[in-house]
């Protein structure tokens, strides 16, 4: 099938991406398939399950709704952009600790997801962190553990500021 | 046995495996590259049932899209059953003839991309002579609209009978309550599909598979007959799997396809699967249909259960558990720990026009003791007592273990009606009941729901002989090596794809060896590098897999005391292990394993001339003491708030009471046991893969499957019994699956006991709104005939 290919520019992870693509190539399948960052893991296509989630300028994102052509001048930051941000960092000590992930699929997209909750909603109730979890699915935990690993974080980060 | 050391059985030790995954660096099939790899994908069929008449492939794409007519010499998978009366069906990796079930693949197209692998297959053209769909599996039986497999002139897989007289019951039993119950169509749905990624290596002569499979030498066994290679000849390789819970547990067509692909092509293929295509084309489970009446004691003490059951399998027998294990299965254990005089249950295992089914966590274990346990809830209705009472005076007692039930189910050990009085008591239904009678202030019912459930885990031979399925569970064999520099490497057959075996069996490592589980490397999921395992199933690993790296564990101290004594010259049986060392008993004389290891490989010339060359790597195996499997079980007891004007239940209090035996990782028990329930959640109230009367699947996307998030699932309390089961290397059983048995008997016994007073009962799940809507119009019509 012959698809007019359009040319784009866009930050992934503080790297300048420019690359002529086809329009229906989402984000996650571009990230994945050109650049092999494999981390953002692909669950649904079709915006459910929250395993691709990223952050698009700074806001979590999902990478499988969002056209690769439309991040024209986007910064783009997936799990292994975040390696050494100090919430990760934490937040990884309290994955494993709480016991916040079994097969390990849902966990980069859950991850990125939970530093959001942990960032904008410091004093988040376990109600309301339920609430911001529910764009992100799991099928092994039951979400016991992530649940009590964003409320770690945010009590270190409570006793650290 | 030491207890609860700090690292080894019994301790809560947090993950190794973690850390790849919290970097986004865990390996998935999708995630692995080869150069020149092509994509696939296939071109479905889009009706249930058709004859097809001709397949035109895309002009000028005619050497990039396969059909079976291609794939010359490729055998069609057949899983067949020993049990008498079993009718085989051949499944073709690509349909030939006919297709008959929406989704089945009918043309492999083969392109750079995906995306222009999904054009070609648009493209396809198939001429379908549509046939009347078989859809509902008691019809498909009864009053067949259609034959799905022309040749059986029925549309049964296999029909079984534990037979018995019910007549006396009949006659003079006080209570009698017969109900007609149903269980949901289901979709597995782990957050990763199923993966293939096929190369063919010329030097070595051997197809390299990459798939998302929970029991890859037993892929490679069917792979081995599909395409007529020698075993040696394909190497099955499952890297991080995410998720499975019995839904990779089976020789995909695609995976049989693919090799053929990668062979023929000489290029590396992949297939990765898309959530449409896992909702509408592969395998779904645990639909059932009951009619059972129950007869009891007027004080509720069982006489018989006389049951019809019916499994909807689909159209085709799967690869290695067949279309039969579930209904036969039934048959087998729906009396579970239940004490009674008669039983009598008929089983059919009935082929429709939608894909075939596999077994998903508990297996046919979810869907009995929902029956069994809505029955019991209507027998206490009857009996005006209360629920758990009618539990109490029929489950086996303490001191009736080892127990054998009426199907001669051995139960290994327990106290199972001290896990209800613990599950009453954490619930405090006294409170809860006094609150039932208001109601919540805004308006809602309350409903107290309780199951009890036992669960058969590491199944041995005894247990899977008589299905005579293309798999038998034995003896379990883990090879272990310790190595020049002392860590420990242990390889196993199955694969953990969440079970957290990298951490556990580390442990059963330290608690036999005394070597930090940080030094110990667990190597799964590889034929090429394991002994060979019917895999991870049935709540198997740790019993099966823990005991045979123990065993392996023990030979290496042997070998190890051997080693040390002849350099330190002592005698064997004054050398102790522990701390990653080998020391003098009341010394401080001692060596570490690495320096044990290291002159071993590395510095021969200081051993003794005499000393034993056996070495520091052994293949060792492990089998229970007994192989009728373990038993763990456990009470879930629960609260619900029930708005009867939506028909919303919310789930106010949550409590489990469960028996593992001993625990090898409580953190990792824990885990199991909320997992499963959040699943078990999902069956009770959202999950439901439904069909239309064309055998259209009616949920292609996770926004009409619905799945349980964070807001539907709450945070249960769990209490631990622990009965060590007799038969095993520390007392532990599988407890994998039991999470996901219970939480749709109990939460539809607590709906019922808030609908109770409206005189409304709930027979199906999953309680929907719209169901539970309807049970109470119905209630109301009853009333005003």
């Amino acid at each position: 099938m012959a698809v007019n290919k359009k040319p784009v520019s866009f930050q992934v992870n503080g790297r300048t991406i420019q690359a002529t693509l086809e329009p229906r190539l989402h984000l996650a399948d571009f990230l994945r398939d050109h650049e092999h960052l494999t981390g953002t893991h692909i669950g649904c296509e079709h915006g459910v399950c929250g395993a691709c989630t990223l952050e698009i300028d700074g806001v979590p994102a999902r990478a499988c709704l969002t056209y690769t052509v439309s991040c024209e001048g986007a910064e783009v930051r997936t799990i292994e952009g975040l390696e050494h941000d100090p919430v990760m960092v934490q937040l990884r000590a309290a994955f494993t600790s709480e016991h916040a992930l079994q097969c390990g699929y849902c966990t980069p997209g859950m991850l990125v997801t939970a530093r959001d909750i942990v960032l904008r909603l410091p004093d988040a109730d376990e109600a309301r962190i339920r609430k911001e979890l529910s764009g992100n699915l799991c099928r092994c935990t039951g979400y016991v553990g992530i649940v009590h690993a964003i409320q770690k974080v945010q009590q270190q980060r409570k006793v650290t500021t | 046995m030491k207890s609860s050391s700090t690292q080894g059985v019994g301790a809560r030790l947090a993950r190794k495996e973690d850390d790849r995954y919290l970097r986004g660096q865990g390996e998935f099939v999708g995630d692995i590259h080869r150069p020149g790899m092509l994509e696939v994908a296939f071109a479905r069929s889009p009706v249930a049932h058709a004859r097809i008449v001709s397949i035109e492939k895309p002009a000028g794409a005619e050497d990039r899209v396969f059909t079976m007519e291609d794939l010359r010499g490729v055998q069609p998978i057949r899983a067949i059953s020993g049990l008498p009366g079993f009718k085989p069906s051949d499944l073709w990796p690509l349909a030939k003839d006919k297709v008959r079930h929406v989704g089945e693949p009918v043309a492999m197209c083969v392109a750079a991309t995906r995306a222009e692998a999904e054009d070609l297959a648009a493209q396809v053209f198939v001429d379908y002579e549509e046939l009347p769909a078989v859809v509902d599996m008691v019809q498909a039986r009864t009053a067949p609209s259609a034959l799905v497999h022309e040749h059986w002139g029925d549309n049964v897989f296999l029909e079984t009978l534990y037979d018995d007289d019910l007549s006396a019951a009949k006659a003079s039993a006080p209570i009698q309550i017969r109900r007609h119950i149903r269980t949901a169509r289901q979709s597995m749905a782990p957050m990763e599909g199923r993966g293939v990624l096929c190369e063919w290596n010329t030097r070595l002569g051997q197809l390299e598979m990459y798939s998302s499979a929970q029991m890859p030498h037993i892929n490679r066994a069917g792979l081995s007959e599909c395409l007529g290679l020698d075993q040696g000849a394909i190497r099955v390789i499952a890297p991080d799997v995410g998720g499975g819970f019995g839904y990779k547990g089976i020789l995909l067509s695609e995976e049989i396809c693919l090799g053929w692909l990668a062979r023929n092509l000489h290029k590396p293929v992949r297939w990765l699967e898309d959530r449409r295509e896992q909702l509408v084309a592969s395998t779904n489970c645990r639909e059932h249909d009951y009619d059972i009446t129950v007869y009891a004691e007027r004080d509720g003490k069982l006489i018989g259960i006389d049951c019809d059951a019916t499994v909807d399998s689909g159209a085709y027998s799967l690869y290695p558990f067949s279309a039969c294990l579930e209904a036969a299965q039934v048959g087998s254990i729906l009396p579970g720990p239940y004490k009674m005089d008669h039983y009598r249950c008929h089983t059919w295992s009935a082929c429709t026009n939608k894909p075939p089914i596999l077994p998903y966590r508990g297996v046919a274990r979810t869907g009995v003791c929902f029956a069994l346990e809505l029955m019991l809830d209507a027998v206490a209705r009857e009996a005006n007592i209360e629920p758990f009472e009618v539990r109490l005076r029929n489950l086996v007692q303490p001191h009736e273990m080892p127990f054998d039930n009426i199907t001669k189910k051995h139960f290994d050990s327990g106290d199972y009606p001290e896990s209800v009085r613990q599950a009453i008591s954490a619930i405090n239904l006294p409170a809860w009941r006094e609150k039932q009678k208001a109601g919540l202030p805004d308006g809602r019912r309350i409903g107290i729901g309780l199951s009890v459930y036992c669960e058969q885990g590491a199944h041995g031979t005894s247990v899977y002989a008589g299905w005579g399925i293309p798999m038998v569970p034995g003896h379990e064999q883990c090879f272990a090596r310790l190595s020049p520099d002392g860590v420990f490497e242990v390889r196993i057959g199955a694969q953990s794809h969440g079970q957290s075996l990298e951490t556990t069996l580390a442990q059963v490592a330290n608690e036999i060896l005394g070597v930090d589980p940080q030094n110990v490397r667990v190597i799964h999921g590889d034929t090429g590098l394991t002994p060979y395992s019917t895999g991870t199933w049935g709540s198997r690993c740790m019993v099966m897999s823990g005991g045979a790296v123990a065993t392996a564990s023990k030979e290496i101290a042997v070998r190890v005391k051997k080693i040390a004594g002849k350099i330190m010259e002592v005698a064997e049986q004054d050398l102790v292990l522990e701390h990653g060392a080998v020391r003098v008993a009341g010394t401080d004389r001692s060596m570490t394993l690495a320096e044990v290891a290291h002159i071993w490989y590395r510095k021969p010339q200081l051993l003794p001339a005499d000393v034993d060359p056996a070495g520091l790597e052994v293949t060792a195996g492990y089998k229970t003491l007994r192989d009728s499997g373990t038993f763990s079980y456990a009470c879930h007891a629960l609260v619900i708030a029930l708005d009867t004007a939506l028909g919303h239940s919310e789930i106010l209090d949550y409590v489990i009471v469960e028996d593992g035996g001993t625990l090898v990782n409580p953190m990792v028990v824990d885990g199991q046991i909320y997992g499963g329930t959040a699943q078990g959640i999902g069956t009770a109230l959202y999950e439901e893969m439904p069909y239309d009367s064309e055998g259209q699947p009616l949920a292609s996307t996770l926004a009409d499957y619905m799945l349980p998030g964070p807001t539907e699932v709450p945070e249960p309390r769990i209490v631990h019994m622990s009965t060590p089961s007799p038969y095993t290397e520390f007392g532990q059983k599988g407890i994998g699956e039991g999470g996901a048995i219970a939480p749709p008997a109990a939460i539809i016994n607590a709906i019922n006991d808030a609908l109770a007073p409206l005189g409304a009962e709930l027979t199906t799940s999953p309680a929907s709104p719209r169901r539970v809507l309807a049970a109470i119009e119905a209630a109301r019509l009853r009333q005003a005939a």
